[in-house]
C-alpha cells in the first residue's frame, strides 16, 4: 500500500495492518513506555510528592526569561538524582531573545539531558535548529506535530523522515496532533491513519510514539497495533488511593499485554529501565 | 481447536459458527482479522454504507433503588438524603428540551423503587402521550418490568398489557449484564432478574408485538466463554422470536462502585464488538458504545461491525456515576461518521430511517456537555408523589 493509498483508502483495517507489518519487522512485540515526572518551569516543587517513580523529569511551559528556565533545570535536576532532566519544547525556547545554541548550552549547563518535543509544523529551519542544539551537545529526543489538518499528513510525515535523514539523532516520531479542538478533536480513525502513515513512511526513525497521558489508554493501545511501539508520558506519580493494580504502571503494562506486545520500561533518553 | 482460517472462510461465506468456533476466534484470532470479518458481515447487512443514530434522551427516573447490584455506582438504597424522582413537569420539560433539539424519544430507566407502583408508570406514560402524542417511550428494562411484577403481583405479560396500553413503545435491553446465573450471583444482580427471567420478559415483549434491544456488559467476573454464552442465548431467542432490533455492548465502569476493579480495555472492546457482529447473524444492527469508550474507539466501531452510532443523548447519569463522561452532539456523531466514510442518518428505535442530520436543516444549540437527571442541591420531591400508596418504612415515615 503506497502513502497515498493508506490515506484514501476506506479499508482502516488495511491502512493499520500496513503500519503494524513495518512496526513488527522494526521491533517485533517489544513495547516502550516511560513515566515522566512533569515539572512546571515557572513553579519547580522544593521537593518530590510521595509515591514516584520516573524515568524522566520533564520541564514543561513557556519559560518567561532563560535565567527562569535554567533555574527550574537546576532545581530540578536536584530533585532528579541520576534521573534524565529533560525540557519541552523546542518551540517554546524559540521564544526566548537568545539563539537556540545559547539556550541549549545553558539548560546543558544546568544539568538537562535533551530537549523532547521539535515540532515539524511550527519549527521553520528545523535542520538548523537541531544542529544548533547538537553543538551544545544536546539531543532533541522527538520530532512531533502541534496541528494537523487533513491536507497536510503525508507532507508533515515526509518532513519527519527527511529532518531525520539530513539532522540525524531523533528517537522518535510522534505524528498525533498535540493541538485538539474542543469541538473539532481528531477523530480515530483520522488517528490510526495518522499512525500507519508515520510507521510507514518515517522508516528511518526508530520509534513511533504516542502520549499516553494526552490520548488515553483506549486510543494509545488501538495505536500500538497499527505501526506505534513507544509509549510516552506515562504518570510517574502513583496516587496509590486505588491499589496498585490501577497504579498508571500496571495500567499501562496491562494495555499494552492486552494487545498481545511485551511491554519493556525506558528512561527519558530510551535507555532500559 | 479448528483452524483459525477454515473459521474465517466461513464467516467470509456467510455461514453461521458455532459456540467452539467463536471461543476459537474470540481467543486467537489478530485484530485486524476480527475487523475485517466483522466489517464483512457489516457489509452484508447495510450495504449502502449508511451508519444511522438516534436523537433522544437517557432520563433516569429515579436513583432509589432495592437491588443493589455491586457494579452500580448510580443507585442509592431507600430513604437516603441523595435519593430522587423526577416529577412529570421535571420529565415533561426534558421532553420539551429532547424536541427542541430533533429528538422524538426518551429511554426511561431507573432503579427499582419500591415506592413507584405500577400505577405511576401508567399514569406518566398517559400524561406523556396526551401531551406529546408522536413522542416514543422506549422505556423500563426486563428487571424493571420483573419489579413492578412483583410489587404489583401481576404476570409479566399482564404489566406489560397494561404498561403499553398507558404507552409504553419498546423496551430498551438493559439490566442483562453477563446472561449466566453464577455470573449474577457475583454482581449481587441474579434477585433481580435471573439469566431466564431476563429473556423471558424479552419473550413475552415480542409476543406482544414490541420491538426491543438486547445488551451485555463485560469485563467484570464473567470469564470470556461466558460472554459467548450470553451471546448464543441471545441469538437462541432472536430464532425463535426475531424480536431484537440491536445489540449494544460495553464494557464495565468500575469508578465508585462496591465491585470496583478496572475496566477493560479499548482492544477488547473491538474485539467483543466483533465477535458479537460475527456470532449475532440474525441482529441487523450493532451500537457503538462511545458513552463507555469515549468518540475515538466509539468511531473505530465502525471498522469493527457497528452500524449505528446509538443516542445523542443529550442526557446521561448511570455510567457517569461509574466514570464514564464523553459527550457527543449530533453534530460531532455526524462529523465522527462521515470521517469513517459511512452516510449518517437519523433514525427512530424501529431503526426506520427518519432523515438527514437534524443541525443541517436548522439551527440546533452545540451541545459539549451532558446533561444530568437533576440539578446538584435539587432535593425537591415530586408533588404527585403522595397520590401513589407508599410501601417502605422510610417513605411512610417521611410522609407521616
Ligand atoms: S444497576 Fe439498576 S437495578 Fe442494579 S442497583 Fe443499579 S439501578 Fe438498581
Amino acid at each position: 500500500m503506497t502513502p497515498q493509498q493508506l490515506i484514501d483508502t476506506p479499508d482502516l483495517i488495511a491502512a493499520g495492518v500496513a503500519g503494524d507489518e513495518v512496526r513488527r519487522r522494526m521491533h517485533g512485540a517489544k513495547t516502550t513506555f516511560n513515566r515522566v515526572f512533569e515539572v512546571p518551569v515557572d513553579a519547580p516543587p522544593a521537593a518530590l510528592p510521595a509515591r514516584v517513580n520516573a524515568g524522566e523529569f520533564r520541564i514543561v511551559g513557556k519559560p518567561s526569561t532563560l535565567d527562569a528556565l535554567t533555574a527550574a533545570v537546576r532545581a530540578t535536576a536536584a530533585l532528579a538524582g541520576e534521573v534524565p532532566v529533560t525540557v519541552f519544547s523546542v518551540f517554546d525556547l524559540l521564544s526566548l531573545p537568545q539563539s537556540i545554541r545559547v539556550v541549549a548550552a545553558a539548560i546543558k549547563e544546568a544539568g538537562a539531558s535533551a530537549l523532547v518535543h521539535l515540532p515539524i509544523d511550527r519549527v521553520e529551519n528545523a535542520e538548523l535548529v537541531a544542529q544548533d542544539v547538537r553543538a551544545a551537545d544536546l539531543i532533541i529526543l522527538s520530532i512531533g506535530v502541534d496541528d494537523l489538518d487533513d491536507n497536510n499528513r503525508l507532507a508533515l510525515c515526509e518532513m519527519a523522515g527527511t529532518l531525520q535523514s539530513r539532522a540525524g539523532g531523533f528517537k522518535a516520531f510522534a505524528p498525533l496532533p498535540r493541538k485538539m479542538s474542543v469541538t473539532k478533536p481528531t477523530t480515530g480513525y483520522d488517528d490510526v491513519r495518522m499512525v500507519a502513515l508515520a510507521r510507514v513512511v518515517a522508516q528511518n526513525i526508530e520509534s513511533i510514539q504516542v502520549d499516553w497521558a494526552l490520548y488515553g489508554p483506549k486510543l494509545a493501545q488501538v495505536a500500538l497495533t497499527v505501526g506505534a511501539n513507544d509509549l510516552d508520558n506515562v504518570a510517574a506519580e502513583d496516587p496509590g488511593v486505588l491499589g496498585t493494580r490501577r497504579s498508571p504502571l500496571e495500567e499501562v503494562k496491562r494495555n499494552i499485554t492486552a494487545a498481545s506486545l511485551e511491554p519493556a520500561e525506558r528512561d527519558g533518553l530510551f535507555n532500559p529501565r | 481447536m479448528k483452524n483459525i482460517d477454515e473459521i474465517s472462510a466461513r464467516v467470509r461465506e456467510g455461514d453461521r459458527i458455532d459456540r467452539d468456533e467463536a471461543l476459537d476466534l474470540y481467543l486467537h484470532a489478530p485484530t485486524a482479522l476480527l475487523g475485517e470479518l466483522a466489517d464483512r458481515v457489516r457489509a452484508r447487512k447495510h450495504p449502502a454504507r449508511i451508519v444511522s443514530y438516534i436523537i433522544d434522551r437517557n432520563v433516569n427516573y429515579t436513583n432509589v433503588c432495592v437491588a443493589r447490584c455491586n457494579f452500580c455506582a448510580f443507585y442509592r438504597p431507600v430513604g437516603s438524603m441523595e435519593g430522587y424522582v423526577l416529577g412529570f413537569e421535571e420529565i415533561f420539560r426534558k421532553i420539551d428540551e429532547t424536541i427542541e433539539l430533533g429528538g422524538g424519544q426518551l429511554l426511561l430507566q431507573g432503579g427499582h423503587n419500591p415506592d413507584l407502583p405500577l400505577e405511576w408508570y401508567e399514569d406518566l406514560f398517559r400524561a406523556v402521550k396526551a401531551r406529546y402524542p408522536d413522542f416514543r417511550l422506549h422505556a423500563l428494562s426486563p428487571p424493571e418490568v420483573i419489579h413492578i411484577t412483583r410489587m404489583s403481583r401481576l404476570t409479566v405479560p399482564q404489566v406489560i398489557e397494561r404498561l403499553v396500553a398507558a404507552g409504553l413503545d419498546s423496551i430498551p435491553g438493559g439490566g442483562a449484564e453477563i446472561l449466566v446465573d453464577r455470573v449474577r450471583k457475583l454482581l449481587n444482580c441474579h434477585n433481580k432478574a435471573t439469566a431466564d427471567e431476563w429473556l423471558d420478559v424479552m419473550r413475552h415483549a415480542h409476543r406482544a408485538g414490541l420491538r426491543t434491544t438486547a445488551t451485555m456488559m463485560y469485563g467484570h467476573v464473567e470469564s470470556v466463554d461466558e460472554r459467548l454464552e450470553h451471546m448464543f442465548r441471545l441469538r437462541d431467542l432472536q430464532d425463535e422470536m426475531g424480536g431484537f432490533t440491536a445489540f449494544i455492548t460495553w464494557s464495565y465502569q468500575p469508578e465508585h462502585t462496591e465491585l470496583g476493579g478496572f475496566e477493560a480495555t479499548g482492544l477488547e472492546y473491538l474485539h467483543t464488538l466483533a465477535i458479537a457482529r460475527i456470532v449475532l447473524d440474525n441482529f441487523d444492527n450493532l451500537q457503538a458504545s462511545w458513552v463507555t469508550q469515549g468518540g475515538k474507539v466509539g468511531q473505530l466501531s465502525l471498522a469493527f461491525g457497528a452500524n449505528d452510532m446509538g443516542s445523542v443523548m443529550i442526557e446521561e447519569n448511570v455510567v457517569r456515576a461509574a466514570g464514564a463522561s464523553y459527550c457527543m452532539d449530533e453534530a460531532e456523531i455526524v462529523r465522527n461518521i462521515e470521517s469513517a466514510g459511512f452516510t449518517p442518518k437519523r433514525r427512530n428505535m424501529h431503526y426506520e430511517i427518519l432523515g438527514d442530520p437534524v443541525f443541517r436543516e436548522r439551527d440546533v444549540p452545540r451541545m459539549l456537555e451532558l446533561a444530568v437527571a437533576r440539578a446538584e442541591g435539587d432535593d425537591s420531591r415530586p408533588p404527585e408523589i403522595v397520590r401513589y400508596a407508599a410501601r417502605s418504612a422510610q417513605e411512610k415515615k417521611l410522609r407521616s
